[in-house]
């Protein structure tokens, strides 16, 4: 177990590296920079210099790239030049409701992607099958910003059963924080069900084909104890590698649906930081990312070691 | 007996009433408005961002020493008013007396003199103040300024609401850029900003009204506040923004597409305004590349393009057909000289071109992702295929743009709009254009204009500057002006008594009760 776990820190501080790289030399090879944002189109040359000389902007490309490396060793992000304060702070900030964001989404996406997967699974070429196959095609066509803004439009505007938008925090007013979440969390649930649904159908249906589950058949078990007892819980495992892709493509994907939405999260500052191209923000929040994406599929590649023996001895 | 008293107390008090005007029977106290706002202010420090999303806010929290009325004239704000030597270099600046800041002290010549000299080191805009020799305290509550040279424009700079030349406390001047308490002697005070969410204002109830304000004008003027607090929420998404107002949550948006307007105005929910002129569209060449180094080839250009089908296109249902390069209704405003605008003359534009080097070699038109300018883009490239001239659109977001547009290689053309300089008045006009700044090669004969403009006091000998300025610009085809372009602003129709402006100003607003 000790050297699969090295293995798999070894990897991770590999791919963290390289993201980091890629994260600082992405950023110059696109053209414009922060001074965009301060001044307008009458700015003179001279004061589009003079700002970039404040913001450090003149230095070589190189020794900023030293300077990124020297802080983040330091688990320092950076100065954002926009917000004047640092990006880890701005991050640490935002975090909470990113998370908060994605996680209950990862929970409806598990809940309602499970239940839909055994439910086609159990009724397998039947109609349920198809209905819930056809629905999750959907789930996965449907793209999460217009699928955002019609659920606004139909619960919010007409309904109004949610805001259509903003962020109200736990500690403030929790039944308010679940009405302000619960919308985006929904909306970006929506194609993670049919990802996990589809996963879950098929991992269901290899493991009913099995002998022990013929076996359990023979010796007269109810049909839901199968399922449950001895279907689902070997048909979990791959689910299980599903689920920390999904919660990494949750983070993504809360970028958009924080924009849709007005949510302050993490996303909303990275794009902000793209859009005024406020280098440590965009550099800082990528790293961020990366290292939660990496945590989260570390995680998983532990727990299913625990569940699956074969992969620590393979 | 006593009945018909009390009747006729009752009818002389209804008699009364009815004399009273009607608006100031609906002025209520209190209420939050919410304005959806589409970008986040980059800093709520007025000196150092000449950000629109800023000045919506900052405008509300500070003043300057004047400020623009409604023509976009400087007026005395908390200057008193001025006085101008003969000479014309020095300007003597009488404060107001009795006006408070935010934290309770009350402004003196101080503060003035550190807000200015704050300025002119980190001002986003700190040329504004390039002439300016000295700032001194000459008296507890008067401020005089020597300028290095006779500068015509000084009020005008001085009254910019660009990046405001906001006057701060002393000690608040006195620290470095976005290191401020965002303190001010404003209608509103501050009161949070959580990033990425919403900047919140509450009426500052110790506001002292300037005594010579008549009524609300422009950005100076009366500003009598009733809302109990604004709240600006940032709200990138278009659509998010429309479904707020439609369900309630949000009472002001700052701008809305042509549809949606069209859509809720027949609506008695919601009232719809239209601030137009907001900015003229303005197709740029870039000078230091051939084949837009060539006049004949420019003017060919000029001679082909039908503006109102690019501004019908770019900006339907709320565009002008103008020429000139001012807004109707400037002091400087003149029609002269725009007879070579929106000739739409494929035939004189061939025989233009076949004058100029440009042997078919393929164009870029640069131009960023809002949908208005993309548009412009597509009409041009279209009607110039008409004459023979090959472009390729390259399309980017702003920052990408704005930092190609600013060097003399890769691109030809550039279509963005000019939105506070025409309301600045002639000189922020031409300034763009000085230098070889926006067409990338210096020209002379604008420099001169621009360099006798701001010299010259006389307003008659100004006013043929400008007009001169304006024929240049036609004669050469430095750049096109397509036509003046305006927002759609909507608001709920419980906010009363908004006149629309390009900072919506919520003072002299109030909500209705139901």
């Amino acid at each position: 177990m000790a050297r699969f776990l090295t293995k798999r820190l070894a990897g991770a501080f590999v791919v963290l590296v390289l993201v980091s790289l890629m994260s600082f030399s992405i950023i110059w090879l696109v053209p414009g920079d922060p001074t965009a944002a301060f001044l307008d189109t009458s700015a003179t040359p001279e004061q589009v210099e003079r700002l970039r000389r404040e913001l450090g902007l003149d230095q070589p490309i190189f020794i900023q790239m030293l300077e990124w490396y020297g802080r983040i060793l330091q688990g320092d992000l950076g100065h954002s030049i926009l917000l004047n304060r640092s990006v880890t702070a701005a991050i640490l900030e935002r975090l909470p409701v990113t998370l908060s964001l994605a996680s209950i989404a990862l929970a409806l996406a598990l809940l309602a992607g499970i239940s839909a997967g055994i439910v086609a699974a159990v009724n397998h070429n039947r109609w349920p099958d198809q209905v819930v196959m056809t629905v999750a095609l959907f789930g996965l066509s449907v793209p999460d910003f217009w699928l955002g803004i019609m659920l606004i439009l139909l619960f919010a505007v007409k309904l109004g059963f949610f805001p259509t938008g903003g962020y109200v925090p736990l500690g403030e007013d929790p039944l308010g924080w679940l009405g302000s979440i619960f919308m985006p969390a929904m909306t970006l649930a929506v194609i993670q069900v049919g990802f996990i649904a589809r996963m879950t159908r098929a991992s269901m249906l290899e493991i009913l084909n099995q002998d022990f589950i013929r076996t359990a058949d023979a010796k007269g078990l109810k049909r839901m104890d199968i399922m449950l007892r001895h279907g689902l819980p070997n048909a979990l495992v791959p689910v299980l590698t599903v689920a920390g892709i999904v919660a990494g493509a949750l983070l993504g994907g809360a970028v958009i649906i924080e924009q849709v939405f007005s949510i302050p999260g993490v996303g909303r500052l990275i794009i902000g930081g793209i859009l005024s191209r406020d280098y440590p923000v965009i550099q800082g929040g990528l790293l961020f990312l990366a290292v939660i994406y990496l945590a989260v599929n570390l995680v998983v590649d532990i727990l299913y070691a625990f569940v699956d023996p074969r992969v620590r001895l393979e | 007996m006593n009945h018909y008293k009390g009747f006729g107390i009752a009818v002389l008090g209804a008699a009364m009433l009815l004399t009273v005007p009607g608006a100031a029977f609906a002025q209520t106290k209190g209420g939050d408005v919410v304005v959806g706002i589409v970008q986040a202010p980059p800093s709520l420090d007025a000196h150092v961002t000449t950000a629109q999303a800023a000045r919506n806010v900052t405008l509300h929290l500070y003043e300057t020493l004047f400020a623009r009325n409604e023509n976009a004239k400087p007026v005395p704000e908390l200057a008193e008013g001025v006085k101008i030597s003969d000479d014309g270099k020095t300007y003597v600046f009488p404060i107001r007396q009795g006006v408070k800041f935010h934290n309770g002290k009350e402004l003196d010549a101080n503060d003035v003199v550190a807000s200015l000299e704050r300025y002119r080191k980190i001002g986003a805009s700190a040329p504004l103040l390039n002439a300016v020799d000295t700032v001194r305290a000459t008296g507890p509550r008067e401020v005089t300024i020597t300028l290095k040279e006779i500068q015509s424009t000084f009020l005008d700079n001085l009254s910019s609401p660009r990046a405001p030349i906001a006057i701060y406390p002393a000690e608040e001047a006195a620290k470095p850029a976005n290191q401020i308490n965002y303190i001010g002697t404003g209608p509103y005070r501050f009161v949070e900003y959580k990033p990425d969410s919403h900047v919140k204002i509450e009426r500052f109830d110790g506001y002292v009204t300037n005594p010579n304000a008549k009524g609300r004008d422009g950005l100076a003027g009366k500003k009598e506040v009733f809302l109990d607090s604004v709240t600006f929420r940032f709200m990138p998404e278009a659509g998010a923004r429309n479904a707020a107002l439609e369900a309630g949550e949000v009472h002001f948006l700052e701008t809305v597409d042509g549809p949606t307007a069209k859509r809720l105005q027949s609506d008695k929910k919601y009232a719809v305004y239209k601030v137009l002129p907001f900015a003229f569209q303005v197709i740029k060449f870039n000078h230091a590349q051939p084949p837009a180094s060539d006049v004949n080839f420019r003017l060919a250009v000029q001679a082909a393009l039908d503006m109102e089908e690019v501004m019908a296109i770019s900006y339907p249902d709320i565009y002008q057909m103008d020429g000139a390069w001012l807004y109707p209704g400037a002091a400087f405003y003149t029609k002269s000289n725009t007879e070579k605008y929106n000739q739409a003359d494929p035939e004189a534009a061939k025989a233009l071109l076949a004058k100029s080097g440009y042997k078919g070699e393929k164009l870029t038109f640069i131009v960023d992702n809002l949908r208005a300018n993309t548009d412009t883009a597509t009409v041009v490239q279209q009607r110039l295929k008409d004459i023979g001239i090959n472009i390729e659109l390259s399309v980017a977001d702003w920052p990408t743009v704005s930092k190609l547009g600013f060097t003399p290689t890769g691109w030809n053309f550039w279509a963005h709009g000019y939105g506070i300089e025409p309301y600045e008045g002639p000189a922020s006009v031409m300034a763009p254009w000085v230098n070889g700044t926006s067409q990338q090669k210096k020209d002379g004969k604008i420099d001169e204009f621009y360099a006798a403009l701001t010299t010259t006091m006389d307003e008659g000998k100004r006013k043929q500057i400008f007009a001169d300025f304006q024929k240049h610009m036609y004669d050469n085809a430095v750049a096109m002006k397509a036509g003046n372009y305006g927002l759609f602003q909507v608001s709920s129709a419980k906010l009363k008594n908004f006149e629309p402006s390009r900072i919506p100003r919520m003072w002299g607003v109030w909500l209705a009760q139901n």
